[in-house]
């Protein structure tokens, strides 16, 4: 922030004031990602940090820098909201990683905050991620900004001039349009040499009313449902012996106007089963998503289908917690993993 | 009426009467002692008291010190990593003022006092804590100068030291943050871990000597010194001495790692400064005694070109040697934990310091 600069340059006292934030800018980090592993090697022996006066402290009330390694999210950004504000004035940000700039491989994310959004930054460091000389050559420009008190970037860039006349070249854009018959099939028959399977699938034929049973694969098995019929055939495969849900899924077809809800069974207390994994499906309408939860069944369910409400807003009733925002952060945008989730655009031209 | 000259020539009677000589200065002093006015500002600093506590080996070398051993602390932490440290702010004397320059950067930065913090305590208690730190200074004595001679000066010294952990327990209070209680609460505990078997250490070579005069004991310690007289107290007062200040192996209430330097958390700016030397005065406060009770105090080498410097000197130099050696246990030992550290306090430290007892009862009673 620039009045920092000022108060530090300024009065006086400027020069004792600038010599003592120059040598001694003492970061605290706040890794998110990968770049972290990139800040430790830059203050380790080899590169040493330390050297031009840069101790890495960890605790924000003793510290005058923040070095913001990797994607801010919506959640982190009050992490760095706060660690900010508990710093003490003059402070000053560099945010290192691709992440940091412009979202790198999470960008467009429904997800991610700029981390100059949240704080005043005075420094970015491009790189995925960018080596420990880059870093130390970024807290280098922050000294420099802090004696000249002017930013100066240390990189160069070619320019390419701007011709009248002609219309600037668009970047491609995200995806918007929707395939016209996307085929998403979850049980493609597969033949296997798989006796116990097959001896399986019989009982299970004599046990569930299912529209299709069908070997998928070698201790796999896929039972196609009615929606509301998921808790009985839960409760038959729990008799049988699968005793948790390894795992909660939905899939969005549009196309097709519905979802396809997916619960995973295995076993722990059979030895036999234990390989098996028995997916049972349901095909839900897109205008009501609502499924019998399977939370007091099986409570491992619970945190799934917690999940699965927060991202695709399918309505597990009997779920205490359907309804609220679970793992998303607060001001998070409603089910974000639907096909039709409108993103917001960034488009830039040259 | 008061007649200012009179005053003044009163003073200087009493400085002068009572000062520092030093031959390889003698002729400075002798012309600037012909100087009206600047005369008494001369005799006043070489005045044996005043110089004692405030310049030599009391408050100007422990500034000196504090750049020093900060600086020394970071550069033999760093060579033990195999990386360099502090460099870059002055090359040719090998980083050597980098503690100044954070020390300026802590001075103009904010001093943040939290919402939650009870506020006249939070602000004054740093100030308050350098009372019992600074005060065992006018009883130490450096050869012929001494602040306030008293022959229970060891005795003093020991009670200003104990008198340190309540301010430092205070301050966490102040805070009013877990991480601050959590602290305070560690810190009292090691305090009666280390304080007991400390105070017998000092009692055995207080029997030793037969004297709490530090004159006497450093007499006594002519021909061989206290840490051969009594290794056991030796011992005993060294690790004391690590527990007292926070040092490594005993780092546990401060413990940045785990609860983010314990009492002084919410600390910044000038106040964080001031409480993060605190520990570092003590040390020297502490070594300074352990100067005079085990290593011989003052007496060395006699220059006769310093004349009455050589004591201070000889103490000062011998204190800062014992320190940069205490510190390199920083960088080679982990962090003990709360209840392994109170119970090597309760057990054999105090067995220890009781053993020590006994042998300063024998070995005074031969020394006699």
């Amino acid at each position: 922030m620039d009045e920092f600069i000022e108060f530090v340059r300024g009065g006086p006292l400027g020069p004792i004031k600038k010599w003592g934030t120059k040598w001694s800018l003492w970061p605290v980090h706040l890794v998110t990602a990968c770049c972290g592993a990139e800040l430790a090697h830059a203050f380790a022996c080899g590169y040493d940090g330390e050297r031009i006066g840069a101790l890495n402290y960890g605790i924000a009330r003793q510290t005058n820098l923040i070095i913001v390694e990797g994607a801010i999210t919506r959640k982190m950004a009050r992490v760095l909201k706060i660690t900010w504000e508990q710093m003490p004035d003059p402070k000053f940000v560099i945010v290192m990683g691709a992440c940091g700039l412009q979202g790198g491989i999470f960008w467009n994310g429904y997800h991610l905050v700029k981390p100059s959004d949240v704080v005043p930054v005075d420094f970015y460091i491009p790189g995925c991620p960018p080596t420990p000389e880059a870093l130390l050559r970024g807290i280098r420009q922050l000294q420099d900004k802090i004696v000249t008190g002017e930013a100066k970037t240390s990189a160069t860039f070619p320019e390419i001039p701007l011709e009248p006349g002609k219309k600037p070249r668009v970047l491609p854009r995200s995806p918007k349009k929707i395939s016209k018959a996307p085929a998403v099939i979850v049980n493609v028959p597969r033949q296997v040499e798989w006796e116990f399977g097959e001896k399986l699938v019989e009982e299970l034929k004599t046990k569930i009313e299912a529209k299709s049973i069908t070997i998928t694969g070698k201790n796999r098995i896929a039972v196609k449902v009615e929606k509301d019929a998921i808790p009985k055939t839960a409760l038959k495969l729990k008799e049988m012996g699968f005793d948790h849900v390894k795992n909660v899924n939905v899939i969005d077809v549009p196309n097709e106007d519905k979802f396809i809800v997916e619960y995973h069974f295995s076993s722990y207390s059979v030895k036999e089963l234990m390989p098996v994994l028995v997916n049972v499906f349901a095909d839900v309408p897109r205008d009501e998503p609502k499924v019998k939860s399977l939370a007091t069944m099986f409570p491992s369910a619970d945190y799934l289908e917690r999940e699965m409400h927060d991202f695709f807003g399918v309505i597990f009733e009997g779920n205490p917690w359907t309804g609220r925002k679970f793992l998303l952060a607060p001001d998070a945008p409603e089910y974000p993993l639907r096909k039709d989730f409108k993103l917001e655009e960034e488009v830039y031209t040259r | 009426m008061f007649d200012v000259v009179q005053i003044l020539n009163y003073l200087f009677e009493i400085f002068s009467s009572n000062m520092m000589d030093i031959p390889l200065i003698a002729p400075i002093v002798d012309f600037l002692m012909q100087i009206p006015l600047l005369n008494i500002l001369v005799a006043l600093i070489l005045w044996k008291p005043f110089f004692a506590v405030v310049i030599m080996p009391g408050l100007g070398v422990l500034m000196l010190y504090l750049l020093y051993i900060v600086w020394y602390e970071r550069k033999l932490t760093a060579r033990v990593q195999w990386r360099v440290g502090p460099l870059e702010v002055a090359r040719p004397i090998r980083g050597a003022i980098q503690t100044l320059a954070d020390g300026i950067r802590y001075f103009f930065q904010e001093a943040i006092v939290h919402r939650e913090a009870h506020r006249p305590y939070f602000v004054q208690l740093p100030l308050l804590a350098f009372i019992p730190v600074l005060l065992p200074i006018l009883f130490i004595p450096a050869g012929s100068a001494v602040g306030i001679y008293t022959p229970y000066s060891i005795q003093l010294i020991v009670t200003f030291l104990a008198l340190i952990p309540i301010t430092i327990v205070a301050i966490g209070w102040a805070a009013n943050s877990r991480f601050a209680y959590i602290g305070s609460v560690r810190e009292a505990f090691i305090y009666f871990a280390y304080e007991v078997p400390f105070i017998i250490a000092v009692i055995s070579m207080i029997f030793l000597y037969s004297s709490g005069d530090a004159y006497v004991a450093v007499e006594k310690q002519s021909m061989i010194p206290g840490a051969l007289l009594n290794p056991i107290a030796f011992i005993v007062y060294i690790i004391a001495m690590l527990m007292a200040t926070s040092r490594l192996p005993f780092d546990i209430p401060e413990a940045d790692q785990e609860i983010a330097f314990g009492p002084f958390v919410e600390y910044s700016g000038i106040l964080f400064g001031l409480v993060m030397v605190l520990a570092y005065e003590k040390l020297y406060i502490m070594t300074l005694l352990f100067t005079i009770l085990f290593l011989g105090g003052w007496s060395g080498i006699y220059c006769p070109l310093l004349g009455d410097l050589n004591g201070p000197l000889w103490l000062f130099i011998k204190t800062v040697v014992v320190i940069s050696i205490l510190v390199i246990v920083r960088s080679i030992y982990a962090r003990y934990r709360l209840d392994q550290a109170l119970r090597i306090g309760w057990t054999s430290m105090l067995a220890l310091s009781i053993m020590a007892l006994i042998v300063g009862g024998v070995v005074g009673v031969w020394l006699s």
